[in-house]
């Protein structure tokens, strides 16, 4: 397994657990917004820190690994990674998009003129992490698939 | 319109250079083992630049490494 494969594994760990932890802390908040509880707003906050926190460390760690061992990645990991970001972007332009519209319906239908200022930040933070899967789920299945370098 | 095939002959030019490791041959070409077996499963269609340094590595022509079909 080259060092990209395994940063794409790590990525996905990483935010796997960001995800069932979101999954835990809304079921246990049921209906109400979690910025409408201090704790669980906390907890939120904690959780994606600690996400993207991990993340900036394993990419310092996976450049200096890159720079001081020769043909650690080649050709074929950037042209994976390049395609992955590809679809990963699309893929998270495609969810904040929607998750606006969706957010600005709701409110013009109950004749509301604002929105919580959480509301962006929360849909932001569901596009970055949007990002970073699709791109480790992208990238891990490209590397068990055929790939033409001219392709990508 | 059928897709066109490119196929290699690395592992066999590997085994008639005195079984020449994919390890060793990545070095020589500067990608990853990963790369080479890859590329021995036809799953990987390289670069020209890449396959000219492998045809470099083994010393023979492009296409005594890689063959096009369509």
């Amino acid at each position: 397994m080259t060092i990209s494969q395994k940063t794409a594994w790590a990525q996905l760990a990483i935010f796997g657990v960001l995800v069932i932890g979101w999954v835990i802390l809304f079921s246990i908040n049921g209906t109400v917004f979690y910025w409408q509880d201090e704790t669980m707003k906390m907890t939120f906050y904690w959780l994606c820190a600690a996400a993207f926190g991990a993340l900036v460390i394993m990419n310092v760690v996976a450049g200096i690994l890159k720079s001081s061992l020769k043909a650690i990645t080649d050709e074929r990991d950037k042209g994976i990674f390049r395609r992955a970001s590809l679809w990963a972007t699309g893929v998270s332009y495609s969810v904040v998009a929607a998750l606006l519209l969706a957010l600005a319906i709701t409110y013009m239908e109950k004749g509301s003129e604002s929105i919580p200022v959480y509301f962006p930040l929360f849909i932001v933070i569901v596009g970055g992490v949007t990002l970073i899967l699709t791109q480790a789920i992208t990238a891990l299945l490209l590397y068990g698939r055929k790939v033409n370098h001219a392709e990508s | 319109m059928p897709r066109a095939r490119i196929n290699n002959r690395i592992r066999r030019l590997r085994f008639d250079h005195d079984e020449m490791t994919q390890e060793e041959l990545a070095s020589r070409v500067g990608c990853t083992r990963q790369t080479i077996i890859a590329l021995e499963q036809g799953k990987y269609v390289p670069s020209i630049e890449l396959a000219f340094k492998i045809a470099r590595a083994f010393g023979v022509k492009l296409e005594d490494v890689f063959q096009y079909e369509e």
